[in-house]
């Protein structure tokens, strides 16, 4: 294969994705809406992500401190290490190692499941059985992804201030009560409200690609597998892509 | 069914602990910067705001009263910040409070430090403006501390040569040691002890001396003590003044004396102004010179005649030999 035709085929798949796009919007905003659908999406997608996600972002926080401290301490800022975790937490760790995690999960599981339903027909037969696919698997699957990931965000952050104040009490002993007054005097609303808006953002991502990479699955049991993969290589990237936007955007408004 | 409801209460849990942490969050940065709760505002204006920036810290004697709101500029060397202060401050500063800039630490962000004033002014209001100090810069201090280093330094480079000198100085070494030096000034000393005993005993002489003056013996006690000296003393005295008494009578006569001569010589009586007023006296001198004059030119006539004469001829010759011989002679 050519470059040229590795080019016209990413084009393509862009061109694809972003018609896939506009079909989600155009039935996502339209009656009838298959809301219990949605809540179970909601709570597959969301709860039975949060003890991963809490885990790794426990860790995180752990960690993240513990490579700080040593250089905090070096420059005699120390005591400054709660400021610096949190606000490294908030506005990019947390958003970011989440998405990544919830790409891991949740993109490759749907994915793996709307190709699987490809491949055994399962959607040609809803289409046929007066149920429109789209609008069941689709729309619901993506809308709980956008939803579901800022809770999930959150709540890591949470778990990964949590974290963090273990950490910082491995070498200093801080109370939780200052821990606490330190990281909410340095934080302000430009670290939390763009962390919170653009994990919508990475939600999205990931359930639309993952939903894409699903509807379009090949053919054969391969073909499931390789949407699967491909939905969390792509929604990954596409997370660091969405970040590196979202940064520029927040700087341009000053935060 | 049941299992879907079960779902829904652990979905709810779960969507609501999201959420609550976003309000938390939210919250407790909004409580910072002062959005929530009542607030009023006050006001201060600065030459230069060293980098404050809004939602920077103001603080009351040091406890957190509030955030600045917002930072205008009015001209050139004025710029106006507005400090939203919270309202448990608001029975506690006062007017004549002085506000200035301050650090949080060394490296910190900018904070706005009000401090009391001294007097008891009427409690600030909305929008009162509030006086300013101007705060120690940083960079003024570390120029300061940069000129002190300095001379620090050549202070040092000072002491450094002198130590170095003092170092190779053998002659403070073997001053410092040389053993006879102690023994010497143990000698001294023993000289010193004798000559405060003789000062001492000096002492106690000039103390019997000035006793026995004190009693009158001795001339200088005599000259001190002796009342008859004194009244000795005291006549002589009274009778230089009477000497000096007369000498004044003397010196009134004297002068009454040479007034009245002065007085017969203005006023013509006696001789001497005769001598020197009469002019008609004058005239007649003046004659009595003239008729001298033609008497000693009569005279020379009857010299010359004699000189020619054969009588006196030998005389005159003889005279003039004497005179020649007594040139040649010397």
């Amino acid at each position: 294969m050519s470059i040229r035709s590795d080019f016209k085929s990413f084009l393509d798949v862009c061109g694809e994705l972003f018609r896939f796009s506009l079909r989600f919007f155009r039935h996502g905003f339209q009656p009838p809406y298959e809301f219990s659908e949605f809540l179970k999406q909601c709570y597959v997608i969301g709860y039975k992500s949060l003890p991963l996600i809490g885990l790794t972002a426990f860790i995180m926080g752990i960690v993240l401190t513990m490579q700080l401290q040593p250089s905090m301490a070096d420059y005699g800022v120390e005591s400054q290490l709660p400021a610096i975790v949190a606000i490294a937490i908030v506005r990019e760790v947390g958003p970011v190692i989440t998405a990544l995690i919830f790409a891991g999960k949740i993109g490759s599981s749907i994915g793996a499941e709307l190709g699987s339903m490809k491949v055994t027909e399962q959607i040609d037969a809803m289409e046929v059985s007066g149920t429109n696919p789209f609008r069941y698997l689709v729309v619901t699957r993506v809308l709980a992804c956008t939803f579901m990931l800022p809770v999930l965000v959150m709540l890591g952050d949470a778990i990964s201030l949590y974290g963090a104040y273990l950490g910082v009490n491995i070498h200093t002993n801080t109370s939780f009560n200052l821990f606490w007054t330190q990281v909410f005097d340095n934080l302000v609303f430009g670290d939390v409200v763009p962390a919170f808006i653009k994990s919508f953002f990475f939600g999205f991502a990931v359930g639309i690609i993952g939903c894409y990479k699903g509807y379009n699955s090949s053919k054969g049991t391969e073909g499931v597998g390789r949407s699967a993969n491909s939905a969390v290589v792509v929604s990954s990237v596409m997370i660091f892509i969405i970040d590196l936007l979202a940064v520029q955007v927040t700087n341009i408004f000053g935060y | 069914m049941a299992r879907q409801t079960i779902n829904n209460a652990k979905l709810g849990a779960f969507v609501l602990g999201g959420l609550l942490f976003l309000i938390l969050l939210l919250y407790m940065i909004g409580r910072n910067r002062s959005l929530f709760g009542s607030t009023y505002l006050l006001k201060a204006r600065f030459e230069n705001v060293q980098g404050l920036i809004p939602g920077n810290n103001v603080r009351y004697a040091g406890i957190q009263a509030g955030t600045v709101k917002k930072i205008d500029i009015l001209n050139d060397t004025t710029i106006e910040v507005s400090m939203i202060i919270e309202t448990k401050m608001e029975n506690i500063i006062r007017k004549d409070a002085i506000t200035s800039i301050g650090t949080d630490g060394l490296v910190g962000n900018k904070v706005i430090n009000i401090v009391p004033g001294r007097s008891n002014a009427a409690i600030a209001i909305e929008g009162d403006l509030l006086a300013t100090k101007k705060a120690l810069d940083t960079d003024e201090i570390l120029n300061t501390l940069s000129n002190t280093n300095k001379d620090v330094a050549i202070i040092v480079s000072g002491l450094k040569s002198t130590v170095e000198r003092i170092n190779n100085s053998s002659a403070l070494w073997t001053l410092l040691s040389d053993e006879t030096i102690p023994a010497d000034i143990r000698n001294s000393a023993t000289n010193i002890r004798l000559a405060t005993s003789k000062a001492s005993m000096m002492t106690n002489d000039l103390h019997a001396i000035i006793g026995d003056i004190k009693d009158g013996k001795g001339s200088a006690g005599i000259l001190l003590k002796d009342t008859a000296f004194a009244y000795n003393l005291n006549e002589a005295a009274m009778k230089m003044r009477s000497v000096g008494v007369q000498a004044d009578n003397l010196s009134t006569q004297l002068n009454s004396l040479v007034s009245g001569i002065q007085n017969d010589i203005n006023t013509g009586k006696g001789p001497a102004n005769s001598l020197l007023k009469d002019t008609s006296m004058v005239n007649k001198l003046n004659k009595s010179l003239d008729n001298i004059q033609m008497g000693t030119d009569g005279f020379n006539q009857n010299m010359e005649a004699l000189k020619k004469s054969f009588l006196f001829r030998g005389y005159f010759r003889r005279q003039e030999k004497q005179k020649e011989a007594a040139k040649r002679l010397p």
